[in-house]
C-alpha cells in the first residue's frame, strides 16, 4: 500500500539545486528547485534572457545541467544511458518557440514523427496523424512541404507533433504565439484537455492574458532564481 | 524487417541530397577497383607459389642430352629406357613419364617459334620423374647414382631456382596484402569522414529526432540503409572497371605466358570471391556507417 502511495505520488519532473551555465558565462540559472506533480499545469513566466527556454530544454533532456540533480519519470538522467534517456524523451512532447520542423517534409510527416520512432504501425499513423491535423485545421495542408507553410499554419504543425503521441509532459515555448486568436483558444483548450487526460503541461509565455484567462500557477523565473506564484482560482 | 522497411521509406534526413555523396560514390568505385585488382593479384600470387610448391616437393625434371654419334632410333629408345627404369627403381618415385615432343615444342615456342621442327634440332630428351614424397627424396643421392649409371644424363632440380622464385612472389603476395589493407583502411576512413561531414550538416535535423525520442540506432539506420545503397552501386562500378583491368591485363601478358606465368591464374572460389565484392563492401559500408554514426553522435551530443 506505501509503494503504490509512493508512485501515484512521485513527481514528474524533480529538480534539485541545479545551475546553467553555458561554457564559461556566468549562471543562467543558479541553484534552482522545482517539482512538477503528474497532471499538473503551470505557466513558465519570466522576462526575456531570465532562463525559461533554458530550463525547458533541460527538461526536455536536451541540456545538462552543470550542476544539481534533474529526476525526469523518477529516472536521474545524469545517471541515465543514452538509449534510456531516448526512451524518457519519447514521453516529452515539446514545442519550440521557433518551431523546429524539418522543412524538407510534409506536415504530414512531420507530425508522423514521433510515432515512426516509436514504430508505430503505418495504418494506425495515419489514421491518427490525419485526425489530428483535421483537428487543427490542416487538412488540406497536409501534403504540403514545411518550407511553404505559413507561420501560423508551421505552429499547428509543431504542436500537433507534439502531442500526436499522447505525451505525458508537455512543454510549450511560446505556443501560441503566431496564430490568431480563434486558434490560440482552439490550441490552449487542447492543452487543457490533454492535462485534464493527465498530461503535465508546462507552458512558457509572455502573453498576461493567457495567464489571467487560464490562472494556472506560475513558474517565475527572476534573478538567476525561481518562484512558484499559485494560481488564485481553478477553471 | 517491416519496421526497417518503414525506415526507409520515410528517412528523415535528407542524405539522398547530401553533397558528399558524389564523393563517397566516387572513392568507393575507386577503392573497390584497387582492390580488385590487389586481391586478384594476391590470389594469382597466391595460386602460382602453391603450384611451385607442389612442383618443389612433388617432381623432378630429368635431362638426357643428345649423343654426340648419330644412333638409331633404337639405340636413342634403349638409352631412354634404361634412364627410366633407373628411377622407377628409385625408392621415393611415383611415376616416370618422357616429355613429349609437342610439350618442348611448346616450351620452346617463345623461343623457337611454333612450327619449329624439333626433332631436327640437338633437344635433349627430358622426363618428368613424380615422387611420392619431395621432403624425403634424396637428390644428391640420386644424381651421384646416375652419373655412374648413365653420364649423359642429369638431373635438373628446379627446387632451388623456384625457391628463388617463391621468394620473390612471396614478397608481392605480402605486397598485395599491404596494398589491399591500404584501400581498406582508406574506405573506412573515407567512409566515417563522410558520415561525420553529414552529420554535421544534418546537426539540426538529428537534434530535433533526439528530442523526439530517437535513439542512435534509429538514427544510424537511416545512414546504414544509405551506404548500403551507395556502397552497392558503386563497388559493382569498381568491380566491373577492376575486370576490365583485369582482362586487358591478360590479354596483354598472354604473349609472354610460358609454363611458369600460366600457373598465375584464379580458380573458381577466386572469382566466386571477386565477383562477390560488390556485396562484401555494401555490407561493410552499412556497418562501418551504423557504428561510424554511433559514435560521432557519442561525441557530437
Amino acid at each position: 500500500m506505501e509503494t503504490r502511495k509512493n508512485i501515484l505520488t512521485e513527481p514528474i519532473v524533480d529538480i534539485q539545486n541545479v545551475c546553467i551555465r553555458y561554457g564559461k558565462d556566468p549562471e543562467v540559472l543558479s541553484d534552482i528547485k522545482l517539482t512538477l506533480e503528474k497532471g499538473s499545469f503551470h505557466f513558465l513566466t519570466g522576462k526575456s534572457g531570465a532562463g525559461k527556454t533554458s530550463l525547458l530544454s533541460m527538461m526536455y533532456l536536451a541540456l545538462k545541467p552543470s550542476r544539481g540533480t534533474v529526476m525526469v519519470f523518477g529516472t536521474n538522467v545524469g545517471y541515465a544511458s543514452r538509449d534510456a534517456m531516448a526512451g524518457l524523451r519519447r514521453r516529452i512532447g515539446v514545442v519550440f518557440q521557433d518551431f523546429r520542423l524539418l522543412e524538407h517534409l510534409s506536415a504530414y510527416d512531420n507530425v508522423a514523427v514521433p510515432l515512426r520512432i516509436k514504430g508505430m504501425g503505418e495504418n494506425e499513423i495515419k489514421k491518427r496523424v490525419k485526425e489530428l491535423l483535421s483537428w487543427v485545421e490542416l487538412d488540406k495542408s497536409m501534403d504540403k512541404i514545411c518550407s511553404t507553410l505559413s507561420g501560423g499554419e508551421k505552429q499547428r504543425v509543431a504542436i500537433a507533433r507534439a502531442v500526436i503521441n499522447r505525451p505525458e509532459i508537455l512543454l510549450a515555448d511560446e505556443p501560441t504565439g503566431n496564430v490568431d486568436n480563434d486558434i490560440a483558444s482552439k490550441l490552449m483548450k487542447l492543452f487543457v484537455e490533454l492535462n485534464k487526460l493527465g498530461t503535465t503541461v508546462v507552458i512558457a509565455t509572455h502573453s498576461k492574458d493567457l495567464i489571467a484567462e487560464y490562472n494556472y500557477p506560475q513558474i517565475h523565473l527572476e534573478n538567476k532564481g525561481l518562484k512558484i506564484i499559485p494560481a488564485l482560482r481553478r477553471i | 524487417m517491416k519496421a526497417k522497411i518503414q525506415i526507409a521509406r520515410h528517412a528523415e534526413l535528407p542524405l539522398n541530397e547530401d553533397k558528399a555523396n558524389f564523393f563517397l560514390q566516387i572513392s568507393t568505385a575507386i577503392s573497390v577497383f584497387l582492390f580488385s585488382i590487389a586481391l586478384a593479384a594476391y590470389f594469382m600470387t597466391s595460386s602460382m607459389i602453391s603450384s611451385w610448391n607442389k612442383n618443389i616437393v612433388d617432381g623432378l625434371t630429368v635431362q638426357i642430352m643428345p649423343p654426340a654419334e648419330t644412333l638409331s632410333e633404337e639405340e636413342e629408345l634403349l638409352r631412354t629406357n634404361k634412364v627410366i627404369s633407373f628411377f622407377e627403381g628409385l625408392d621415393g618415385v611415383l611415376k616416370v613419364r618422357k616429355v613429349s615432343n609437342e610439350q618442348i615444342q611448346h616450351l620452346m615456342a617463345p623461343w623457337l617459334g611454333k612450327n619449329a621442327d624439333i626433332e631436327s634440332l640437338p633437344m635433349p630428351k627430358l622426363l618428368d620423374v613424380r615422387l611420392k614424397d619431395g621432403k624425403t627424396f634424396d637428390f644428391e643421392k640420386a644424381s651421384d647414382s646416375l652419373k655412374e649409371f648413365a653420364p649423359y644424363a642429369s638431373i635438373d632440380n628446379h627446387g632451388l631456382w623456384l625457391k628463388k622464385l617463391i621468394k620473390s612472389a612471396g614478397s608481392l603476395k605480402i605486397l598485395s596484402l599491404f596494398v589491399l589493407a591500404l584501400v581498406l583502411g582508406a574506405t573506412v576512413f573515407s567512409l566515417f569522414y563522410a558520415v561525420e561531414t553529414s552529420l554535421k550538416v544534418h546537426q539540426n535535423i538529428v537534434e530535433i529526432l533526439h528530442v523526439m525520442g530517437a535513439t542512435d540506432s534509429y538514427i544510424a539506420k537511416q545512414y546504414a540503409i544509405r551506404a548500403l545503397k551507395v556502397g552497392f552501386v558503386s563497388s559493382l562500378i569498381g568491380i566491373g572497371l577492376g575486370f576490365l583491368a583485369l582482362f586487358v591485363i591478360s590479354h596483354l601478358s598472354s604473349g609472354l605466358e610460358t609454363g611458369l606465368i600460366g600457373a598465375a591464374s584464379l580458380n573458381r572460389f577466386h572469382w566466386i570471391f571477386l565477383f562477390s565484392l560488390p556485396i562484401w563492401c555494401a555490407l561493410l559500408s552499412m556497418g562501418m556507417s551504423f557504428f561510424g554514426v554511433k559514435q560521432v553522435l557519442r561525441k557530437m551530443m
